[in-house]
């Protein structure tokens, strides 16, 4: 059974590549599930989403654990607890990554054992989550992966799944994924479909019986305020707003009271301070500043200490 | 207003109350909102909240606000609010707690419960007289689980469940007129991206006692299908091209609080919009256009005030 698990942030078209790809898998006769997984979290949130494909009716069900191929459309969710990304990744497990790094440099940062390989993208830009239809190209680099899929299949499933969204997004979407299939053509087949798991032979752990909490210690009463500034939002971003504060002429209030997440203080001096921990990267800020001195860098770069 | 303490926008408030980290969409006009209205409305306050995108403000043991926050049913976000207040008007008669420790009780509901599901309850409460605060910050849809169309849809909008080549068939309820019918204390509309006209509102209200009740249009770049950059340009934009009408009801009468003096023709708002594209591409739909623009022409045409 091939297990194919897709990362990345809501809005990047995870969900519609495991569709894409699930519908291909079923054109050339799989039995399929795919299904997306986020939480309560939306756009700019790790999401995830994974394909399941078997000439047998598949009979797991649930999230995949242990996959033979994860599709991360989003580097900066390596490091990201809460997405998970190397979760269960094994020596038959492949990588593949869209990234500005190399396979080599994400080989010697995950100590992995398995393949890995970047998304051949064609477009040059400065932020790579941004990468425009990366959820197609993750489709067709998939689907090219697996060895199984025909290109006919793979054009068919992209017009199946996008019919609703026109005639030009539906090319826009092929070309991308054709793309991403033909690149990654030498590699046909390097994901091979894992073993079936079976029930036979199952043993009840040995359990150490933990009993539950009373309900005043496992959710107790919360007796302070703010207590959502505990969760980084600011890990949601790809873009980083910078401010130039030789140009910013500390107007007081625009950029403080358009910043929906209210991540915006003025300090004393009447300059803004961003609080990177909670900023979403929306930019809000960015369209408003009336003199423009605050400028949006891509993430990776503003880590590195490059400003624009 | 004579006697506000928001002159102009310098006098905006540069710290919040509202604390971050909540899961609200990067550049989500209805956190926008509710932050700015927080500011004003001040931490003595405590939040009914009916089931919607801003569920998920508190989720446990997590909380944006310095108060109390109680979740209810869509439906019932009113009928709770009534509950809460009940209960601090007896606290106050049995002298447990003291006039300064009384709270401003708010609903808080998406378009999905005002316009429609709660509205019965709201009429309730408004009967009543209920002393609370209602926003509703209206994305014009069922956000929370997509974006179907709900009672505050415009005309021509595609939601998940209008895909057709015209949009939404319906139009965008009344809520504004509907609410003002029942005579309130105070209705009024805001938008994060006019936060000097919100803040006036948001002080009026607060100096007032009984129903009071805001619809705050909310942009949203999932629902509305844009860059969340762009969400206070299309806040301004629907201002400006008199999409959405600033005003207020009080004692009676409805005042316009900004007078679109020149209007901005109604397309420089919808080519902003995916959800309008099909209005536009693969070919411009001048009939469905026209008729969108005269509807806002008439209701602007009926303004003396």
């Amino acid at each position: 059974m091939f297990r194919i698990r897709f990362h990345g942030r809501g809005g990047q078209g995870m969900k519609t590549a495991s569709r894409i790809l699930g519908t291909a898998f079923f054109l050339e006769g799989y039995e399929v599930q795919d299904a997306p997984r986020y939480g309560a979290e939306r756009r700019g949130a790790p999401i995830f989403a994974f394909v399941r494909a078997d000439r047998r009716p598949i009979q797991e069900r649930g999230i995949i654990r242990q996959a033979d191929l994860v599709v991360v459309a989003d580097d900066s969710l390596v490091p990201v607890p809460a997405a998970d990304v190397l979760a269960g990744c094994d020596a038959n497990t492949v990588l593949l990554i869209n990234s500005f790094q190399s396979a080599e440099v994400w080989r010697q940062r995950l100590n992995l054992q398995g393949p890995i390989l970047t998304l051949p993208a064609m477009e040059d830009v400065e932020d790579r989550a941004e990468l425009p239809y990366v959820g197609a190209a993750c489709a067709g680099a998939a689907a090219g992966l697996s060895g199984v899929i025909g290109q006919t299949s793979l054009e068919q499933a992209i017009a199946e799944e996008l019919g609703h969204l026109g005639a030009a997004v539906i090319a826009a979407n092929l070309e991308r994924a054709s793309n991403a299939f033909q690149s990654l053509s030498e590699q046909a087949g390097l994901v091979k479909p894992g073993r079936t798991f079976s029930a036979e032979g199952w043993q009840t752990p040995d359990w150490i019986e933990l009993p539950f909490e009373q309900a005043d210690v496992s959710a107790p009463a919360i007796h302070a305020g703010l207590t959502s500034e505990a969760i980084k939002t600011g890990a949601w971003r790809t873009m980083r707003p910078l401010v130039d504060y030789a140009r910013c002429n500390r107007c007081w209030w625009v950029c403080s009271t358009f910043c929906p997440d209210g991540a915006i203080r003025v300090d004393e001096e009447r300059y803004p301070q961003i609080d990177y921990d909670h900023c979403k990267g929306c930019l809000i800020c960015v369209a408003q500043c009336p003199p423009h001195a605050i400028s949006a860098v891509a993430e990776h770069l503003a880590a590195e200490g490059v400003e624009s | 207003m004579n006697e506000t303490a928001f002159k102009n926008v310098k006098s905006l408030p540069s710290s919040h109350l509202l604390g971050t980290g909540t899961p609200m969409c990067a550049g989500c006009g209805g956190l926008e909102a509710l932050h700015e209205i927080y500011d004003v409305l001040g931490e003595k306050s405590v939040f009914v909240n009916a089931a919607g995108c801003m569920t998920l403000l508190a989720v446990y043991p997590f909380t944006p606000f310095r108060g109390s926050w109680l979740y209810t049913a869509m439906a019932s976000a009113p009928a709770g609010a009534q509950g809460i207040r009940d209960a601090l008007d007896i606290l106050k008669q049995k002298g447990e707690i003291e006039e300064e420790e009384d709270l401003q009780v708010v609903t808080l509901t998406g378009d999905g419960a005002a316009y429609g599901m709660g509205l019965s309850a709201t009429s309730g409460v408004i009967e009543r007289n209920l002393d609370f605060l209602y926003i509703c910050y209206d994305n014009e849809g069922y956000g929370n689980t997509g974006q179907q169309y709900s009672g505050a849809t415009p005309h021509g909008a595609k939601t998940a469940t209008s895909l057709g080549l015209s949009g939404f068939a319906g139009y965008k309820k009344p809520l504004f007129d509907i609410w003002a019918a029942h005579r309130p204390a105070y209705v009024a509309t805001v938008i994060g991206a006019e936060p000097l006209d919100l803040a006036r509102k948001i002080e009026k209200a607060k100096s007032l006692k009984g129903p009071r009740l805001i619809i705050a249009l909310s942009p949203c770049p999932t629902g509305w299908d844009f860059d969340p950059k762009e969400s206070v340009n299309i806040g301004k934009l629907a201002v400006k091209s008199g999409v959405w009408p600033l005003k207020e009801y009080v004692d009676g009468q409805v005042v316009h609080t900004k007078l679109p003096t020149r209007r901005l023709p109604v397309v420089r708002y919808l080519e902003t919009q995916g959800r309008f594209r099909h209005l536009f591409e693969p070919e411009r739909q001048e009939g469905l256009l026209k008729e969108i623009q005269q509807r806002v022409d008439e209701y602007w045409a009926a303004v003396t005030c």
